[in-house]
């Protein structure tokens, strides 16, 4: 008798058996929501490789590739937590004044535009990627880079 | 004949008593979000998110910009059942 956990949740099913011995392991990217957004531009130049990769293996699966893209998918992560790891060891007072801000203000970037600019300046400096808004029109002031946000509480 | 001072009490008890509630009401939301204002306008990727961020920190609201996830956290993702399954 009652060798079985007991569950009182009827929908969550919380399966804690691990994977496979034979799934080789990779460490899951542990920032929240706010760090993520925040670094996502860097992220994005960094591992855009592995991202395109990650994607077109997706789609080459037609809808499936959960087992086939694992190699893939660990790839993205390692990408993304080696960007984390870097700006939290160069830049991490920007970051955190950027992701807090964002944290506060419903994450809407505009409305963190001096935060940002101080982590861009940094993140460029020391880790040499540059935030690019992909599909800018040609000769237009990319959004980040404008001096005033129209409806930003604080500038 | 100006008003008589006297009339225009009830209406300062009136604004007082709702700014109080509205004010009090606000800093509760405030508090029950830990202490950061209240996202709004949220949708199935924020949502998705937040639940990720809970599963990170603990707090729907919480942040934390650690590099690698803590131990076990890869493992405690819910799958979404139906009753047959239990």
């Amino acid at each position: 008798m009652a060798s079985r956990q007991p569950r009182f949740n009827q929908q969550n099913l919380i399966d804690t058996t691990p994977l496979p011995e034979e799934i080789p392991k990779v460490k899951e990217l542990g920032a929240t929501s706010a760090p993520l957004l925040s670094a996502s531009y860097f992220i994005g130049a960094r591992c855009k490789a592995y991202n395109d990769d990650y994607m077109m293996c997706k789609t080459d699966a037609n809808g499936r590739g959960e087992l086939e893209c694992l190699k893939e998918g660990r790839k993205v992560t390692r990408c993304a937590a080696s960007v984390i790891d870097d700006i939290n060891k160069h830049c991490l007072a920007e970051f955190r004044g950027h992701w807090q801000c964002l944290e506060n203000y419903n994450h809407q970037l505009w409305n963190c535009r001096s935060a940002e600019r101080k982590l861009n300046k940094c993140v460029f400096d020391n880790l040499k990627l540059e935030k690019t808004i992909p599909d800018t029109p040609k000769g237009e002031t990319p959004v980040h880079l404008k001096k005033h946000m129209i409806f930003a509480r604080n500038v | 004949m100006g008003v008589p001072f006297e009339a225009l009490l009830p209406y300062g008890i009136m604004i007082g008593m709702f700014a109080f509630t509205g004010g009090a009401l606000g800093q509760l939301r405030w508090m029950q979000n830990g202490r950061k204002r209240p996202r709004h306008g949220l949708d199935i990727w924020d949502q998705v998110m937040m639940q990720r961020d809970r599963r990170l920190t603990g707090f729907a609201r919480g942040q934390t910009d650690k590099a690698e996830a803590p131990a076990g956290f890869e493992l405690n993702n819910p799958w979404k059942v139906e009753y047959r399954f239990f």
